[in-house]
């Protein structure tokens, strides 16, 4: 996977590389938006991480720019700005996700798969899968081995965040962003309440948990028997 | 100052008005003088005709010895010099007496007769028989055989005096007018510079830094007054911003210290350890929490500033609360159930209330947060929102360890963490935040006790037709 970088600040953008090549990646590193634009459409990527404030070029006429070509690959906006209009103003200009400084490392990775995966839908699936647990998107249905769980319609919409982002760490900011549309720091323990309550429903009576805590950064749902 | 004055657009106004009528009744003033005038000239001429008619009626117009010896007798009877109105007659030979180039203005009538009029009837003539005395006067001549010619003169001083004082009066009419306009404006302008002085007076001394200064509101309740009361309600809002600006300065300078150093002495005391042990990733971890939680209190004070500023007032719209409260109160159920504690929540159904959404719910949360964090196991919440007469009413009610009475105004100040509260987590930011956002809906918080515990009632007004 090949992801270009556009980050003016020289500290920030090698310890998002370092972290990045770590996981896999192949990063390109444009410390300037008019470099940036260059690259971008000179080359093809999966992935952009812009941030909003750059020289020479900013980050949002960037995305602009890209998307007047129209180069439609999945963009992330990293910001310092993080009121809501900001972040309505980058997601208007083109962009996919939006990420407010100070963030961890383990966010903004959770996000950029998040988003890698949406770019490359595996089909319009109306069933979502992982081991034996299958989720129904047409009846709402949700089996575990053949077993029909009742789901809370909130919970529903967690579990089917969750299985679309199958092996994949999600965040407590994702998730109540995405799953309750809330863009402020979750409180206390919501989120582990909501979370723990889904496991006891989806794992509790069965031999293999899927519904994993990754320390520090957030949750993941993966079948642990399969590699 | 009269140049000040003169910049004044009140005094500038009043002059070009005073200008104005003035050049109005200059005109009105001419237009009647020169009526009069010309009415005088028409009347002189018909008496001047109608004597030398008398005259030549009674000679006939060959008889010229008799008319003359008529003519000496009357002027020697006339006191000439008496100046009162008179005739003046004169019969001469023509050439004998060269009066044309004298006049201004000379005209035939109909009958063959000529008339000689001074210059603006403000010149005199000479008769030969008023020497040394000058007087306004009109000539009529009538052209007689044997080229004699008869003289009949009239004085025109009356007439010329009457016409002087209808100027004169005009004149000063038209000054008077004009001086109290000047006046008036003087007055005016000079009324008006004092207001605006005083304006900038004060807005002087808070250029200088005193942003306590206000605008002089007078009982008179003008224009001046109005827009007064207009800036000074302004000021005090920026007083407030300032305040609170100043505030949250002083605060984070307060607040971030502390963990800063700590996390400053974590990252020393880990430099010469070994990375690879215990101690070095326990203290890793350590940091990376406490840096969260710097973010986290950065965040919340970034947050109630910007409640408190009031922008994002571009991000409101008409919310559905039921819907709201609704999902507020599914998210918080779970976190409730997991402490034992019986948790509810009702709204009716299509209740809105106006307002930034993401906002209004994270103090809501907030206030659930702590809901659930004072209640002890087997304890009650409760969430409910409801019409109110002119308002929205949304109440949390809780059955936990409350907030002492004294203390109702303190629990909303920034990092204020009351003392039985000192061992749970938290910032001592949650409150602050929900008063700005309230503040920002121009709502009101009520704190009462529920024995035991905390009723908590938040009051919305919806102005009617408004949304």
């Amino acid at each position: 996977m090949n992801i270009l970088l556009v980050e003016d600040d020289t500290a920030t953008a090698s310890f998002i590389r370092k972290g990045l090549t770590e996981h896999g990646y192949v990063v390109d590193h444009a410390d300037n938006g008019e470099d940036g634009l260059y690259l971008a459409l000179n080359n093809t990527y999966d992935m952009l991480i812009v941030d909003r404030m750059l020289p020479k070029l900013d980050g949002l006429s960037l995305v602009q720019q890209l998307r007047a070509e129209p180069i439609e690959i999945p963009v992330l906006i990293l910001s310092a700005l993080g009121e809501v209009d900001n972040r309505v103003e980058g997601l208007r200009a083109g962009g996919d996700d939006y990420l407010v400084k100070p963030y961890a490392f383990s966010e903004l990775l959770a996000r950029l798969q998040a988003l890698l995966r949406r770019a490359h839908p595996a089909h319009e699936q109306t069933v979502l899968k992982l081991a034996d647990l299958e989720m129904d998107l047409m009846k709402r249905q949700v089996k575990r081995a053949e077993k029909v769980i009742n789901l809370q319609p909130r919970e529903f919409t967690l579990l089917e965040y969750l299985l679309r982002n199958t092996g994949q760490v999600v965040t407590r900011t994702m998730l109540l962003e995405k799953v309750w549309d809330y863009h402020f720091d979750p409180q206390t323990n919501v989120i582990d309440v909501h979370i723990s309550r889904l496991r006891g429903k989806i794992d509790r009576d069965f031999k293999t948990p899927l519904l994993h805590t990754v320390r520090g950064a957030g949750y993941m749902l993966h079948d642990p028997t399969t590699a | 100052m009269i140049r000040r004055l003169l910049n004044t657009t009140v005094f500038r106004l009043s002059l070009i008005y005073a200008l104005l009528f003035s050049l109005v009744a200059a005109g009105a003033m001419v237009s009647i003088y020169w009526i009069t005038e010309n009415h005088i000239t028409r009347q002189t001429d018909a008496r001047l005709q109608l004597e030398a008619d008398i005259l030549l009626n009674r000679y006939g117009v060959y008889n010229t010895e008799a008319l003359l010896s008529d003519i000496r007798r009357h002027n020697q009877r006339a006191d000439l010099t008496q100046g009162d109105r008179f005739y003046s007659y004169v019969l001469l030979k023509r050439r004998e007496y060269d009066m044309l180039s004298e006049f201004e203005a000379e005209y035939t009538t109909a009958d063959g007769r000529q008339l000689f009029a001074t210059r603006a009837l403000n010149q005199t003539i000479n008769f030969s028989m008023t020497p040394n005395q000058e007087q306004p006067a009109r000539i009529l001549i009538t052209l007689l055989p044997d080229n004699y010619q008869l003289l009949v003169a009239t004085d025109m001083s009356e007439q010329r005096a009457l016409l002087n004082e209808v100027f004169n009066s005009m004149l000063l009419a038209i000054l008077v007018i004009f001086t109290l306009a000047g006046i008036g404006g003087y007055l005016m302008g000079d009324g008006v510079l004092r207001r605006i002085d005083s304006v900038r007076q004060t807005a002087g001394e808070i250029m200088d830094g005193d942003l306590s200064q206000r605008m002089r509101v007078t009982k008179r309740n003008d224009e001046f007054d109005r827009l007064s009361i207009v800036l000074n309600s302004m000021l005090r809002k920026i007083e407030q911003l300032m305040q609170a600006k100043r505030e949250v300065t002083d605060n984070l300078a307060h607040d971030l210290r502390n963990p800063l150093n700590r996390l400053r002495n974590r990252l020393e005391s880990n430099q010469f350890r070994d990375p690879d042990s215990t101690d070095f990733q326990q203290l890793n971890q350590d940091a990376i929490q406490d840096v969260d939680e710097l973010i986290k209190t950065f965040n919340a004070l970034l947050g109630i500033a910007q409640a408190e500023s009031g922008v994002q007032r571009d991000d409101w719209q008409l919310l559905d609360l039921s819907q709201l409260i609704a999902d507020l109160g599914e998210l918080y159920e779970v976190v409730a159930e997991e402490k034992n504690i019986h948790f509810s929540h009702h709204a009716p159904s299509e209740l809105t209330l106006f307002g930034n959404r993401q906002l209004l719910a994270q103090a809501l949360t907030n206030l659930l947060d702590n809901a659930v964090k004072y209640t002890p196991a087997h304890g009650q919440i409760e969430l409910m929102a409801a019409a109110d007469g002119d308002g929205i009413q949304i109440q949390i009610n809780d059955s936990g360890i409350g907030i002492p009475h004294d203390q109702y105004e303190q629990v909303f100040e920034r990092f204020v963490r009351l003392d039985n509260a000192r061992s749970s987590p938290g910032n001592g930011l949650g409150l602050s935040l929900v008063k700005a956002v309230i503040d920002m809906h121009e709502g009101q918080i009520k704190l009462a006790d529920n024995q035991p515990g905390l009723r908590l009632s938040l009051h919305f007004l919806t102005p009617s037709g408004e949304h």
